[in-house]
C-alpha cells in the first residue's frame, strides 16, 4: 500500500549541495540530548522566528546531496518536535538518508524539486502518484521509488517497529 | 554482461545463484563489527532484550565488538559503558578486543576483512575492509537489524569502477589519492553505489595505502570501497581469514555505473580545507599557513607506512615550540612493529607526543583546540568542530604533510625533507 499524501508547506529550502544537517542547530550544539533544548536552537542561524512560523506537516526542502558529510540524528530530531513532517531534496546522502529513515523521517528524493518551489508554498508529497507537486502553481516533479524496507520503515514508523512487524509476520 | 564483486558477494550470502544490482535481498553478514559507544552499542544491547526478547544471540562468534573510543576513560560513566559491554559480551560469548587498536584496523588484522566475507558496522569506516576484498558496509543504527535477525535489508548497490593510472610521486601518498578523487569526480559521484578502485595505478600503492582509500569512501558518497583481492592482499589475509570464501573478484565485463580513468602520475600533495571533505586543494596553495596543532592517526592513517615518512621527516629535527603534534599509532601491532623500527624513539626525540592507540584524538574528545586555532590533521574529517571547538580549524593532509607542519609550524611542503 503506498504512504499516505503528506500536505504541508515549505518551511524552509537548502538550496546548496552537500548540505551538513549539524548546521541545522549548530555544531555547538550537537551534544545537547534535551528535544525541548535543540528544537529551540533550531534554525536561529537561518531564521530566529522559525519555531513560531513552522506548522506540524510542514516540510523542508534541500539541494544535491543532502546530509553529506556526517550527519548526527539531533538537527533532524529538534525539527521533528517542531512538527517537521520530512524532507524532500534533489538527492541525499547514504548515511543521512539510512539514518532517518530507519528513525521514521519521511525523505523523498525529488531531481528538480528547487525549481518548483518557494519558501512557504503548499506543496503534496503524493507516494500513489509519485510525484511532488507545488500546489499553487501545479507544478509537479517525480519522486524516485523507494525500497521496500525503506516503505515498511516509514509505515510503520521506524526501525524498532518495522522490525518488530516483521519478525511477527516471519513466525506467522 | 558479467557480475561486480558486490554482486557476486551479496548474491552468496542472500541465497541467491545470481542477483543484479538495484535488486533487494535479504543478507546475512558473514560477520557483525561494532565499537561500543553510546547511544549504538548500549541501545542495541537494551532493544534486544526490551524490544525484541532476545537473549542469546544463534551464532556468535559471527559478532566482534571493539573498544576502542573512550580509551583510556575519562569520566566513571565512559568506564560504566565499557563495563557493561565486558559484560554483555560474556554473556553473549560474543568476542571483545579492548584496547588493541582502532577497531577497523584490528578486524583487518584478526581475519574478519576475510577476502570475499559480507561484513556490517554502524560506522560507515569500515569499508575500509574493501581493502581486502571484503565487502562491507556501516548502515548507521540499522545495524540493529544484524543484531535480532540473520538477515538484513538491503539494496544491491550499483557499483562505480575508478581506474588508476600511473605512479605516485614521493612525497603523496594514498591520502592524496583518495582526496583527488574526490576533487575529480565529486562528493556525490558514488551516491549508494560501491567504489571499486583498480588499475596500474594502483600496483605503486600498498595494502595500508588501499585502507586509506577504501576507508573514506564515503565522502564520495558511496555505502563502501572494494579492491579485487590479489597476491599482495592474500599475502596478508590467506593466514588471518576466519572464512576461506572461493576468490571472488569482479569480472572483466562487469556492469558498472560509471568508468573513471585517473592519472596519478602527476598528483602533488593536497590539502582539504574546511569546512567539508569536499574541498580538495593543492597543498601547494596553502604554504605557509600559520597551524598550531597537528594530527596524525585514526582509521585513515597511523600505520606504519605513515608513521616511518613522519619519522624520516622529523629525523633529527625538532617540532617547533608551541606546536602540539600528536602521532598516534592506529594498532597496537602497527606500535610493536613501529618501535622495533625505531621509529616511535625518533618521533619522540623530535618532540612528537605519542600514545597507545586509540579513536579519541579523532573526533575531538582529547586534545582539542582552541579557538582560532588551526590543525593539519590525518583524522577522518574536517567537518566543523570535529576536534572539539567549532571555532577552530581542520586542514586534512598526508601524514607527511602533517610532519612538515609540526617543523615548521605552519603548512609545509614535505618534499623538501624528503
Amino acid at each position: 500500500m503506498p504512504l499516505a499524501n503528506l500536505r504541508g508547506r515549505i518551511a524552509w529550502i537548502f538550496d546548496q549541495e552537500n548540505f551538513d544537517v549539524d548546521q541545522i542547530v549548530g555544531v555547538k550544539n550537537i551534544k545537547i540530548t534535551d528535544v525541548a533544548a535543540l528544537a529551540k536552537l533550531a534554525m536561529q542561524a537561518y531564521d530566529p522566528d522559525f519555531a513560531a512560523a513552522v506548522r506540524p506537516g510542514d516540510v523542508i526542502v534541500g539541494g544535491g546531496n543532502f546530509g553529506y558529510g556526517h550527519p548526527h540524528y539531533p538537527p533532524l530530531r529538534a525539527l521533528r518536535h517542531l512538527g517537521i513532517a520530512g524532507v524532500i531534496a534533489e538527492s541525499f546522502s547514504p548515511g543521512f538518508w539510512r539514518g532517518e529513515i530507519s528513525m521514521g523521517t519521511m525523505l523523498a528524493a525529488c531531481p528538480g524539486v528547487l525549481g518548483i518551489v518557494r519558501r512557504w508554498d503548499e506543496i503534496e508529497l503524493d507516494w500513489t502518484a509519485g510525484e511532488v507537486r507545488n500546489l499553487a502553481s501545479g507544478a509537479a516533479r517525480p519522486i524516485e521509488p523507494l525500497a521496500a524496507a525503506d516503505h515498511l520503515m516509514l509505515e510503520t514508523g521506524g526501525l524498532v517497529p518495522y522490525l518488530k512487524r516483521d519478525r511477527v509476520a516471519s513466525r506467522a | 554482461m558479467g557480475y561486480t564483486l558486490a554482486e557476486k558477494v551479496l548474491a552468496r550470502v542472500s541465497g541467491r545463484d545470481a542477483v543484479r544490482a538495484g535488486e533487494e535481498v535479504m543478507a546475512k553478514p558473514d560477520f557483525v563489527v561494532v565499537y561500543d559507544f553510546p547511544g549504538y552499542t548500549d541501545v542495541i544491547f537494551r532493544q534486544m532484550k526490551e524490544d525484541f526478547g532476545i537473549d542469546r544471540l544463534a551464532e556468535p562468534e559471527r559478532y566482534a565488538i571493539f573498544i576502542d573510543h573512550m580509551v583510556p576513560v575519562a569520566t566513571a560513566a565512559e568506564e560504566q559503558l565499557h563495563i557493561q559491554t565486558r559484560e554483555w559480551c560474556q554473556a553473549h560469548d560474543v568476542p571483545l578486543y579492548e584496547r588493541r587498536g582502532i577497531g577497523h584496523q584490528v578486524a583487518a588484522e584478526l581475519g574478519y576483512a576475510s577476502p570475499g566475507a559480507f561484513v556490517v558496522h554502524f560506522d560507515g569506516h569500515i569499508s575500509q575492509l574493501g581493502a581486502f576484498g571484503t565487502l562491507a558496509i556501516g548502515l548507521r543504527r540499522n545495524v540493529l537489524e544484524a543484531f535480532v535477525r540473520e538477515h538484513v535489508s538491503l539494496k544491491v548497490p550499483h557499483t562505480t569502477r575508478i581506474n588508476l593510472t600511473g605512479q605516485l610521486q614521493p612525497g603523496v601518498m594514498a591520502r592524496d589519492v583518495f582526496h583527488h578523487i574526490v576533487r575529480v569526480l565529486g562528493p556525490s559521484s558514488c551516491r549508494f553505489q560501491v567504489m571499486e578502485v583498480g588499475g596500474p595505478g594502483l600496483d605503486g600503492i600498498s595494502l595500508e595505502g588501499r585502507q586509506v582509500i577504501c576507508g573514506l569512501a564515503m565522502f564520495t558518497g558511496a555505502i563502501t570501497a572494494v579492491v579485487n583481492a590479489d597476491a599482495l592482499s592474500r599475502a596478508y589475509t590467506d593466514p588471518r581469514a576466519r572464512l576461506a570464501l572461493p576468490p571472488v573478484t569482479s569480472d572483466p565485463d562487469a556492469e558498472y555505473a560509471a568508468v573513471h580513468e585517473i592519472d596519478i602520475g602527476a598528483l602533488e600533495p593536497v590539502i582539504v580545507v574546511p569546512p567539508n571533505p569536499a574541498n580538495t586543494r593543492n597543498l601547494a596553495d596553502h604554504i605557509g599557513m600559520e597551524v598550531q596543532a597537528g594530527y596524525l592517526g585514526s582509521c585513515a592513517s597511523g600505520r606504519l607506512e605513515d608513521l616511518r615518512i613522519a619519522a624520516q621527516i622529523l629525523k633529527g629535527r625538532r617540532v617547533r615550540d608551541g606546536f602540539s603534534l600528536h602521532v598516534i599509532p592506529t594498532s597496537q601491532e602497527i606500535m610493536a612493529r613501529a618501535a622495533e623500527e625505531g621509529i616511535i624513539s625518533t618521533l619522540v626525540e623530535a618532540g612528537a607526543f605519542t600514545s597507545s592507540p586509540s579513536c579519541d584524538y579523532c573526533y575531538g574528545r582529547i586534545a582539542v583546540l582552541s579557538s582560532g586555532q588551526r590543525a593539519v590533521s590525518t583524522g577522518t574529517l574536517n567537518v566543523t568542530g570535529r576536534m572539539g571547538n567549532p571555532d577552530s580549524e581542520i586542514y586534512l593532509c598526508n601524514a607527511a604533510a602533517v610532519a612538515a607542519a609540526a617543523l615548521e609550524g605552519r603548512i609545509a611542503d614535505p618534499r623538501k625533507y624528503l
